[in-house]
């Protein structure tokens, strides 16, 4: 796709081209530039693998990262402390570090650290030491502590909860615990899985669906209100999306209709014309009603990867979920009818013992994915390498996609974090103030 | 200014983006409905034409405007639905002649992405369901029941994007964008989708547009880029076009066989459809001729077309072998840019728009109030009263001017020369002051004076008969019309005599309480010579009071309040409404119904106009009968709607008016002010004035230099025949009051103009016209190079001075300290003006700021700059002189992707960004931490709905210093819409009161379709949701003026103000625009 900045601008003021279509061009024009930045640079005081990245909802400005020595980091990824703030190059340094010389730091390898989501006034961490540990960001100190029953892998909250402060933990452990800031408890323990959890992930749809990811190879859908996981992602379940043609359809649907009027009641969408959140899966279609604990045993027994599953990530509008595998495998999951799309990405190869943060464009038009020591940039729905993204010396962690300003930052064993950002043109950064008064004293 | 803001819309948005036609407001009637994206307008279809019936604001803009019959009804419901997820189904009530709301709702969802697309929203024919799509992904379904009721809506996922139309026929883009079209059925009980009847692979890539064919023919158009094709279960015919986009389509009969087609370059054509019975056999193609370029097509009735319009005016079309333009209603849209210039030096800002574009851009010159076209004018000091007449009762235009003094009587007439010059009148008494003159009936006239009252043949001049004050009392005051003359003498006496031919009779003598202080018996009834109702204003009790003629029996006494004295009463009818109009002598005006029957006054209103005594006289224009109100403030007072409008008059002060239609001056006015007697024609009468300027070509930007009088603008014309990149550049100097082109300057292939300004240099006394362009080269995304060119006007033409190469497109420039400030792509740069050796000039670059993702918009103040970014909301940079360094000094961290930023204050900054919304940020420079100072702190919030491109400080009205309005600064803005739009920055107690006012009047005004206000305002974005706050709605506020009186009491009640306070600070606020 051609898109000439200038023109846009040009006709967007003219009506031509409507205010969100401009927006939606200039993102995914600037997300086909992506470079290792050449004007700004974060500089990581990590002395061990970088495990997580996490930018602020709020203000798209705190970058927030975890390593494995122990340590917590946090950046200001817009503006630059230095004083040449009006340089082409910047480097960002972090604003602050908590590292084992804190007295409330933990002890291992933190996994994952997350940001508050409704503001940056706290940020939660969790670690092979055992610990989830809650830090107001202000004094560095931390506000609530959750003891674990083994390594944390990764934690996670919810951006779209108004009514709870629930931290979803994946730990060693089979249970998934939610842990209550408000009162500084275990809320709740979902029992599911036959293995460790990897990953885990909050649905973009409703603040009470909770995605997780299992080294059991399932991915399991929970509606936190109620007990029971109630979808298990099944890879070998792929139709989606056939509609028979109109005449052998309206043999099927009378009888299917009749069956299912009692359930379609239950499941009708909510008054006021208003969808209610997905999660519920639709009373038909090849699927059948699955309710736990009736659930049948096979369905519950269905895997998403051979092996571990140890990357999620649910797209921005709700509809679709990533996942990664220990098998090297990228699917993408219609949320919905939790049907594997069967999109072939070219993958090659993924790091296996350790949990993965990809990353998706807001438009979903890409997925970001660290394969190995690069980080590949997928077309989401035809699976093709769109661009690859090669800076990093050693396996890559980490993403996390800005889609305020569409930059990426990643992180790795290299112990680095580096910035990938749309190309500035370099003629600009020459600048034309010192050239040209080398001109002027010559002449 | 201020963080406390008024917004209020000035010019209405003129942009049809929706318009269709049924049966809505009666079986019967045939209606026109418009969408102007965020007000709608019903027309009813006449033998005179189009009819305004409802001109009303949607609190959304709007996505989807349709007609739908549910089953059993006789007349069409309109559905609406919005950008923002709500919709509404309306009926018209004939009793009150209102929309009333069927049905309402939201139809968000939390998951799905919009549509790239923009939302669609149709209704199956056979009204079985609405269908809507809303985000990628998602068709949600709307389903009537059999009462016609709607049901619970649900959504069936889909894997199209693109069009849909009715039946369900789906365009699909597939990934290697190819189209195709596949027909599915909704199976309601499934809430699914089942496979259509047929599909249509590999189609024309331009295939945008389907046009789905109704029973008996079946099937579907779709119109393509180079081919037409029909496509049906059993039948493809296609045929090739000329190659067009087609923007709008109408369909002309009801069986569907015939369509017309409006294309990007305004081609309107017709396709039918040829069938043999119910079996298509073909299509044929017909070009009819041009009109503006449609965005929307309503086919009227009897080959009565209406074609909307985005870039230049709408038009009801006939058609036969040709188009002809029947009316033509302005259209401003879009407004990419504009100046507030005072070319008439009158102290009033008039805006000139860059509307319009391709073939209709244009420039619109927008004016506030009413202007008088000088046509003649003399000076003569100490004119007491002015009249017009005619030199025999069936002439029809005037000959005579009287015109009174103190101590004289002066005759003007036009000779055979059309000038005019003073002649006699031989029965006229010039030697004492005229009170009153006028065209009586028998070709005579009637003078007025303080002793005697003349009666003079018209044709002979001479005096036939006389009538002589009782000896003691003089008349004060008297009125006539061509049969009647009232007077009052001192004493309180009222005179009422009647003329005949060649006499005078005293008819009836009455005693008031008290002295008389003005008259009327202006005919308003069905006989224009007589009148049976006379008002009488009187001094001591203040009141008016009507008679009943030729007994001069009291009717109704008004006691008006205060202790102002009437100085003048007219009684006159608009729009078949009688309305007696009283003048007091500290410049307000009292309105009243009359009922011309029982005399009994009603709906008394109080404006204020002016702070001098008020002359009132009626006058006419183009057939309609308007109010002309003299005083320090001249007002035309005219109706609409039903409604009375007070419009300014842009003069400074007219002490007396007369009408004064003589064949050299047809339909003219005479107007006496400071010491000058002025002939002239008025504009149309309505609120703003506009006139337009076509310049075929597009201009995108405009700005007026003072010294040369000039204006430039940069534009671009397209060159449609040698395909779609092909388009010129200029630069062009146009005279400010001819507004031809006077000078052009053509830009290099690829080079486009960006912007311009007219700016001057420190150490160089000229002013200069600076244009920063860039070069749009075909291989490249983004463009690296642009030029800063440097202008001067000598004798008329453009003169290149200096140029500098830029490394980007320059988005904006600014005179910034007697140097040149740049945005040029990420960068802020400032170049100074540097003498050469040789004595020309060169611009250097002195030092600039990086850190932008595209610096489009630059506001300065002093050594402040104020950057609008792509999508990094505002930033505030600082320019250094010792350094010689630009430094940032507080950013606002939003994510708002702006479409113009304008600076209110030193502290105060205004900004509007790309999801219709307005924000204003406030340095913070006493923050307690870098982190406190470095950050602009959001304070104000509010949904306009519209598209901004321009904010510029001035105003419409013109400034009078007395007025507490005139101390209330104000910016201007235009949008997309062709709205302009004014924010005034309040006082903090007046907005306190205003925001009281607003909350109230959200109880008593409901919004159409049941929208909320207070969600339509607030600030809404991808991310977040917020309630306005410091801003109030204008638009909403002004509407209490329109309110029935037991409406305005009820908020009265509630805030506990008078009603009249309510009305005059209302009032007072109407003045801004």
């Amino acid at each position: 796709m051609h898109t000439h900045v200038w023109k846009q601008i040009r006709d967007r003021e003219g009506g031509k081209v409507r205010a969100n279509n401009f927006v939606n061009s200039i993102k995914s024009y600037r997300i086909s530039q992506l470079q290792l930045a050449n004007h700004k640079d974060i500089v990581s005081p990590h002395k061990g693998a970088v495990n997580s990245l996490q930018i602020d909802s709020t203000e798209g400005r705190y970058l927030l990262s975890a390593a494995s020595d122990a340590s917590v980091a946090v950046y200001d990824v817009q503006r630059s402390a230095t004083s040449e703030a009006s340089a082409a190059f910047c480097k960002h340094r972090c604003l602050f570090v908590v590292d084992k010389q804190h007295r409330q730091a933990h002890k291992y390898a933190v996994s994952t650290a997350i940001w508050y989501p409704i503001d940056t006034g706290l940020f939660v961490t969790g670690s092979y030491d055992h610990h989830i540990n809650v830090w107001d960001t202000n004094t560095t100190q931390v506000v609530v502590n959750f003891k674990m029953p083994g390594k944390v892998h990764r934690i996670a909250m919810s951006n779209l909860s108004t009514s709870h402060m629930l931290i979803a933990a994946g730990t060693e452990d089979v249970q998934v615990r939610l842990c209550d800031i408000a009162s500084g408890a275990f809320a709740h323990t979902l029992s599911g899985h036959r293995d460790g959890v990897m990953t885990v992930e909050w649905s973009n749809s409703s603040e009470w669906v909770l995605i997780t990811g299992g080294c059991d190879g399932a991915i399991r859908f929970w509606d936190i209100r109620r007990a029971g996981c109630f979808q298990v992602l099944d890879q070998s379940q792929t139709q989606l999306g056939r509609r028979p043609p109109i005449l052998k359809r309206s043999m099927i649907t009378k009888d299917s209709s009749a069956k299912l009027r009692g359930a379609q009641k239950k499941h009708a969408n909510g008054s006021g014309c208003r969808q209610q959140p997905i999660g519920r899966v639709p009373s038909k279609g090849p699927m059948k009603q699955r309710l736990h604990p009736g659930m049948l045993s096979t369905q519950d027994r269905a895997t998403a990867h051979y092996g571990a599953v140890t990357g999620l990530k649910a797209t921005e509008d709700g509809m679709y979920l990533l996942s990664a595998g220990s098998d090297s495998r990228l699917r993408l999951w219609d949320v919905q009818s939790g049907c594997n799309t069967l999109v072939n990405f070219e993958t090659v190869r993924l790091q296996i013992n350790k949990p993965l943060q990809l990353a998706t464009t807001q438009d979903s038009a890409l997925v970001f994915v660290p394969c190995m020591r690069s980080v590949k940039a997928f077309d989401m729905w035809s699976g093709y390498t769109y661009t690859v993204l090669r800076g990093h010396y050693e396996c890559v962690n980490s993403c996390w996609f800005n889609q305020q300003n569409q930059e990426l930052y990643t992180g790795g064993n290299d112990r680095q974090i580096l910035v990938w950002s749309p190309a500035r043109s370099i003629d600009d950064e020459m600048g034309e103030g010192p050239a040209e008064d080398q001109d002027n004293w010559s002449s | 200014m201020s963080i406390w803001n008024y917004v209020v819309t000035a010019h209405k948005p003129t942009n049809v983006t929706h318009s269709c036609v049924g049966n809505f407001t009666s079986p019967q009637d045939l209606n026109l409905i418009i969408a102007k994206c965020t007000r709608i307008e019903i027309h009813l279809l006449s033998p005179q034409g189009l009819q305004p019936m409802l001109d009303v604001p949607i609190y959304g803009r709007i996505a989807t405007l349709e007609l739908f019959r549910p089953h059993g009804e006789t007349q069409d419901y309109l559905f609406i639905a919005t950008e923002r997820y709500k919709f509404c189904v309306l009926q018209w009530d004939s009793e009150t002649a209102e929309l009333v709301t069927r049905a309402m709702g939201d139809v968000s969802d939390r998951i799905g992405r919009p549509t790239d697309n923009g939302q669609i929203g149709i209704i199956d024919p056979d009204c079985r369901l609405i269908g809507l799509h809303l985000y990628d992904g998602l068709f949600k379904v709307i389903p009537f029941d059999n009462k016609g009721q709607l049901k619970e809506a649900f959504n069936i996922r889909c894997v199209f994007a693109g069009k849909l139309e009715l039946r369900i026929e789906d365009l699909e883009k597939d990934n290697k964008d190819a189209r195709h079209v596949k027909t599915y059925e909704v199976a309601l009980k499934d809430k699914d989708f089942v496979e259509g009847p047929w599909s249509q692979n590999n189609l024309d890539n331009g295939a945008d547009l389907l046009i789905p064919v109704p029973p008996p023919l079946c099937g579907v158009l779709i119109i393509g880029e180079e081919t037409i094709v029909y496509c049906s279960a059993n039948a493809f015919k296609a045929i090739p076009i000329r190659p067009s986009i087609t923007k709008a389509y109408g369909r002309v009969d009801p069986d569907g066989s015939r369509y017309l087609l409006g294309d990007h370059t305004g081609l309107l054509s017709l396709l039918v459809i040829t069938h043999e019975k119910e079996k298509v056999t073909g299509l044929k193609i017909e070009p009819l001729g041009e009109t503006s370029i449609a965005s929307s097509i309503s086919y009227l009735d009897n080959a009565f077309v209406y074609i909307g319009s985005s870039y230049g005016d709408s038009q009801p079309d006939a058609k036969g072998s040709y188009v002809e333009v029947l009316e033509r209603y302005v259209n401003l849209g879009p407004i990419v840019d504009f100046c507030v210039v005072d070319l008439e030096r009158q102290g009033q800002g008039q805006v000139v728009t860059c509307s319009g574009a391709y073939k209709d851009g244009s420039l619109r010159v927008v004016r506030n109030g009413i202007g008088i076209n000088e046509q003649a004018s003399v000076e003569l000091q100490g004119i007491k009263g002015m009249w017009s007449l005619r030199s025999s009762t069936d002439d029809p235009f005037d000959t005579f001017l009287v015109v009174s003094f103190i101590s004289e009587t002066r005759i003007l007439a036009m000779n055979l020369e059309d000038e005019l010059e003073e002649t006699e009148i031989e029965g006229f008494c010039s030697q004492v002051q005229t009170l009153f003159c006028h065209d009586a009936v028998h070709n005579q006239l009637v003078q007025v004076t303080s002793n005697s009252v003349r009666l003079v043949s018209s044709t002979t001049r001479e005096l036939r008969n006389e009538w002589f004050a009782p000896s003691g009392y003089s008349v004060n005051v008297a009125t006539a019309n061509a049969t009647q003359v009232l007077l009052a003498t001192g004493g309180g006496h009222l005179v009422y005599l009647e003329i005949g031919d060649g006499i005078l009779h005293e008819v009836k003598h009455a005693q008031l309480e008290y002295e008389i202080s003005c008259l009327d018996i202006n005919p308003i009834g069905e006989n224009p010579n007589h009148s049976h109702l006379a008002a009488v204003g009187m001094w001591t009790d203040i009141s008016v009071r009507i008679f009943s003629l030729p007994d001069l029996n009291l009717v109704t006494k008004e006691q008006l309040g205060g202790e102002i004295i009437p100085r003048s009463v007219l009684l006159c009818a608009f729009e078949g409404i009688s309305y007696l109009l009283c003048a007091l002598g500290d410049g307000h005006l009292l309105n009243f119904m009359l009922n011309t029957n029982t005399g009994e006054l009603t709906d008394r209103k109080k404006v204020s106009l002016g702070t001098q005594p008020i002359t009132l006289r009626t006058f006419s224009s183009k057939n309609t009968t308007h109010v002309f109100a003299a005083s320090d403030r001249p007002t035309v007072i005219y109706s609409s709607n039903k409604k009375l409008l007070y419009s300014n008059v842009n003069l400074k002060e007219v002490s007396h008016m007369c009408p004064f239609n003589s064949a050299a001056f047809p339909d003219s006015l005479a107007i006496a002010k400071e010491g000058e007697l002025t002939i002239g024609t008025i504009d149309d009468i309505q609120k703003l004035h506009i006139r337009s300027i076509p310049l075929g070509e597009h201009a995108r930007r405009i700005c007026h230099q003072e010294q040369s009088r000039t204006f430039a603008i940069c534009s671009l014309k397209y060159n449609p025949t040698s395909g779609e990149d092909s388009e010129m550049h200029f630069v062009r100097l146009l005279d400010d009051q001819t507004f031809e082109f006077i000078s052009t300057y053509s830009l290099d292939t690829y080079e486009y103009g960006c912007f311009i300004i007219s700016c001057s240099f420190s150490d160089d006394n000229n002013v200069y016209y600076c244009v920063g362009t860039a070069y749009v080269l075909p291989e490249e995304n983004e463009p690296t190079k642009g030029r800063i060119l440097v202008f001067t006007v000598e004798d008329g033409k453009l003169q290149l001075i200096a140029e500098k190469e830029t490394k980007g497109a320059v988005y904006c420039l600014n005179a910034f300290n007697g140097k040149l400030l740049a945005a040029i792509n990420q960068k802020i740069q400032l170049y100074k003006w540097v003498l050469r050796d040789d004595g020309t000039h060169e611009l250097q670059s002195e030092c600039g700021h990086h850190g932008h993702i595209l610096a489009l918009y630059v506001q300065t103040r002093g050594d402040f700059i104020v950057v609008g970014d792509l999508m990094k909301s505002i930033s505030l940079l600082i320019y250094k002189h010792e350094e010689g360094a630009i430094e940032e000094r507080a950013r606002d961290y939003n994510a708002n992707w702006m479409s113009a930023v304008e600076i209110l204050d030193d502290d105060i900054y205004l900004g509007a960004e790309n999801n219709f919304n307005l924000f204003t940020v406030r340095k913070n420079s006493e923050g307690a931490t870098d982190e406190e100072r470095g950050r602009l702190e959001v304070v104000g919030e509010y949904h306009l709905g519209e598209f901004i491109n321009r904010f510029r400080h001035g105003s419409l009205v013109m400034r009078l210093p007395d007025s507490d309005v005139g101390q209330i600064p104000t910016v201007i803005f235009g949008t997309i819409n062709g709205v302009i739009g004014v924010i005034a920055s309040l006082p903090h107690e007046q907005y306190v009161f205003l925001e009281k006012l607003q909350s109230n009047l959200r109880k008593v005004i409901k919004g159409v379709g049941g929208l909320s206000h207070e969600q339509w305002r607030s600030f809404n974005n991808e991310k977040k949701t917020v309630e306005a706050r410091n801003f109030l709605d204008g638009d909403l506020i002004e509407s209490f003026l329109d309110l029935n009186r037991s409406r305005m009491d009820e908020i009265s009640k509630a805030m506990d103000v008078s009603v009249e306070e309510l009305c005059k600070r209302v009032e007072e606020l109407t003045r801004l625009h």
